[in-house]
């Protein structure tokens, strides 16, 4: 297997030793945090793996730990557990994405499932991230005229009328067309659409 | 000066001159003009009337008048009455009669004008004292009237004042009572004075009345009690009475001084206070139950979980291939700390809620009954319950923990107003002590309440066995382990008529 690890954030260390040798004796790495503090100085995103969170932490919370992570744009998938989880927590941590709630003490089976699920989230999430990397990166290498057409482009408009609206000749508008498909690595005027919504690069909506 | 000095000269001269000259000279010219007359019908020679004009000049005039009056009759008896007649010559044979006649008008000009002189002095002093007397029955006549006025004020005072007052004898017994006070009790007020102060107070709240009164009387301190007090339309209000003593200069109390503060506004305030206080206790009581429940939850989840986790990692080393004996033995250990742990837990839990060490006194259960009902009165007013209690007063001491002790009474007399909450007449909580057997003592709680369903009797005193909705259970269990840690038994039966009886014995030797 890769080098995916499970973060364990409990400030019990008997759990935390409990569960990383659970998971040892199947093949898992982990890493344990006694704190959300110290999970957020210590780790950054380019860790794959997933987080197995105590919901009730001393100092910041679980659920607030998880809350930080989605304003930072952090994707990493988490799965929650606690000795006695509440309904409105539940409804609340699953409805900010986590990937399942786990009352302890929980069977084997239902941890394993929920980290191979968090791990194959995270799998998705990296390679969708790697493909846009990927794109912006060749959007980097289009000058700003250029990035100007492809908008008009995957906003559907015609070479004749990104001339006008650029008050350019139709040729230069093909000429950087051509450059733009060349840049961006795109068989099709399809493909380069669902590229830059894949990177949200936005399209310019005809003008009036 | 000169003047000065002329005026004083003029003054000196009319003092000592003219004026005793002129009054001599009258007072000679009339005894002369009535000798005439008189000294041809009253015997030679007649010269009395010139010692009675001697004697007015020295009394009106003093005594130069006097001198002058003499010189003025001497010559004129010589020269009138002394033969030879009409010359200033005298007789040989008449010489010694003029030189009495001077002698004996020098005398009665002296003594005349000392005593005129003496009733002057006399006279001066009474002036002066008629003065002074006048001048103290005028400063007296004021200083009346300024104690008239302040006293005056003071009663204002005392009237004005929105509070009742009262002052008392040594004794206690009431001598004035201001109009506010009056006014409050009405007609009753009339026989307000003396014992009968009693009479407006309410009939619950007499006893500690009496009580608190006759200890400041013995005490001589001051005196605070809360009382209800019958106003002149039959309704009671709290009052909190005031009263402290006025020392005389030997110490001893010379009187009191009292005041009512009505506190029905605050009193009422309170009460519902408590209630809102005691919902919230009663609240917290269940909340905290929950709240240590989850709290014991956590404790014993945390090892527990633990445990599970290591024994699935534990059955996982021994699955491998091949079998890694290293890390199952470990994992096996650390199954062992867990489960140790976890056992911990529940020791704790256990001790927490066993009841702690008891701390034995010699103890008179009686005291411990009676403040008891000390602290249960405001309670007990509020629900309206009548607590009566009756002690045997040759109750043996016994040794026991005063605290826990109150809270078996506590509880009890807690449960039995609980049970007489539906009671829609009389409320009587009774609280008995006795002798019992050889060597116990025995305290029982009495209530007017429904009673006990029969079949629950002995069930009561189990852990979490309640019948009320907010119940913990754990009341009547706590009771019965701390009267066992007495060498004591508890039970409870239904009483005849109505209602239910608590009864627990104390062991006396323990």
């Amino acid at each position: 297997m890769s080098d995916e690890t499970v973060f364990i954030v409990d400030d019990d260390a008997s759990i935390c030793e409990g569960l990383s040798n659970l998971l040892d004796s199947v093949g898992i790495r982990t890493e344990c945090f006694s704190s959300a503090e110290a999970f957020w100085e210590t780790w950054n995103d380019s860790r794959a793996g997933c987080l197995l969170l105590d919901a009730r932490l001393p100092g910041a919370s679980g659920v607030e730990l998880q809350e930080h992570l989605n304003t930072s744009a952090i994707g990493i998938p988490i799965i929650f557990m606690t000795a006695h989880g509440d309904v409105p927590m539940v409804r609340k941590v699953m409805k900010a994405g986590a990937i399942e709630f786990l009352t302890k003490p929980f069977q084997k089976q239902e941890l394993l499932h929920a980290v191979a699920q968090a791990f194959e989230k995270d799998r998705s999430r990296r390679h969708e991230q790697s493909i846009v990397g990927a794109i912006n990166k060749r959007i980097g290498t289009l000058s700003d005229r250029e990035k100007e057409v492809m908008s008009m482009v995957t906003a559907g408009l015609l070479n004749k009328q990104i001339a006008a609206e650029l008050n350019l000749s139709e040729i230069t508008v093909k000429i950087h067309r051509r450059r733009v498909m060349d840049g961006m690595q795109a068989g099709s005027v399809a493909e380069l659409v669902k590229m830059c919504e894949r990177a949200k690069f936005p399209s310019r909506s005809t003008s009036a | 000066m000169t003047t000065n000095t002329f005026d004083q000269f003029s003054r000196r001269a009319m003092e000592y001159g003219v004026q005793p000259f002129s009054i001599a000279t009258s007072f000679v010219l009339v005894a002369l003009l009535w000798t005439f007359p008189l000294q041809h019908i009253i015997a030679y020679p007649f010269v009395f009337l010139f010692f009675g004009a001697v004697m007015g000049s020295a009394w009106f005039g003093g005594v130069v008048a006097g001198f002058i009056a003499v010189v003025q009759s001497s010559f004129i008896i010589t020269y009138f009455f002394i033969p030879p007649l009409y010359s200033i010559t005298v007789a040989k044979e008449s010489q010694s009669f003029l030189a009495a006649f001077i002698l004996c008008a020098i005398a009665i000009s002296i003594v005349s004008s000392t005593r005129k002189r003496a009733e002057n002095a006399v006279r001066a002093a009474r002036d002066e004292l008629e003065a002074k007397v006048r001048e103290r029955t005028a400063e007296l006549e004021r200083s009346n009237l300024e104690i008239q006025e302040s006293e005056r004020q003071l009663r204002a005072l005392t009237e004005a004042i929105p509070q009742q007052i009262w002052r008392a004898d040594a004794a206690g017994r009431i001598e004035y009572c201001n109009q506010h006070l009056r006014n409050y009790v009405g007609q009753q007020g009339s026989s307000l004075e003396g014992e009968s102060f009693f009479n407006v107070l309410h009939p619950e709240d007499t006893l500690i009345f009496r009580q608190g009164w006759e200890s400041a009387l013995v005490a001589s301190g001051p005196f605070e009690v809360k009382v209800r007090v019958r106003g002149a339309d039959d309704a009671y209000r709290w009052f909190l009475v005031r009263s402290i003593p006025q020392q005389a200069e030997d110490g001893t109390i010379a009187r009191w001084y009292g005041i009512h503060i009505d506190i029905e506004e605050q009193h009422r305030a309170q009460q519902s206070l408590v209630i809102a206080q005691d919902d919230l206790s009663r609240l917290s009581r269940t909340l905290s139950m929950a709240e240590m429940a989850a709290s014991i939850a956590h404790e014993l989840n945390q090892p527990l979980t633990a445990v599970v986790t290591h024994a699935y990692a534990c059955r996982e080393w021994l699955g491998s291939n091949p079998v890694n004996f290293e890390k199952a033995s470990a994992t096996a250990e650390k199954i062992v700390q867990e489960s140790t742990r976890a056992s911990a837990v529940v020791k704790r839990v256990r001790a927490l809620f066993r009841k702690e060490a008891t701390e034995k006194h010699i103890v008179d259960v009686n005291v411990l009954v009676q403040e008891l009902a000390r602290l249960l009165r405001d309670e007990s007013i509020r629900r309206g319950v009548a607590v009566r209690m009756m002690l045997n007063p040759n109750l043996p001491r016994i040794e026991a923990d005063p605290v826990q002790i109150q809270q078996v009474l506590l509880n009890l007399a807690m449960n039995a107003m609980d049970a007489m909450s539906t009671v829609a007449g009389t409320k009587e909580l009774i609280i008995h002590s006795e002798k019992y057997g050889t060597d116990e003592i025995a305290i029982t709680i009495e209530d007017n309440g429904p009673g006990i369903v029969p079949e629950i009797t002995t069930r009561i005193f189990e852990p979490f066995f309640s019948t009320k909705e907010q119940g913990t259970g754990m009341g009547l269990a706590i009771c019965r382990s701390i009267v066992e840690a007495h060498d004591g038994r508890i039970w409870a039966e239904n009483r005849e008529p109505i209602g239910a009886r608590f009864k627990f014995t104390l062991g006396m030797g323990a």
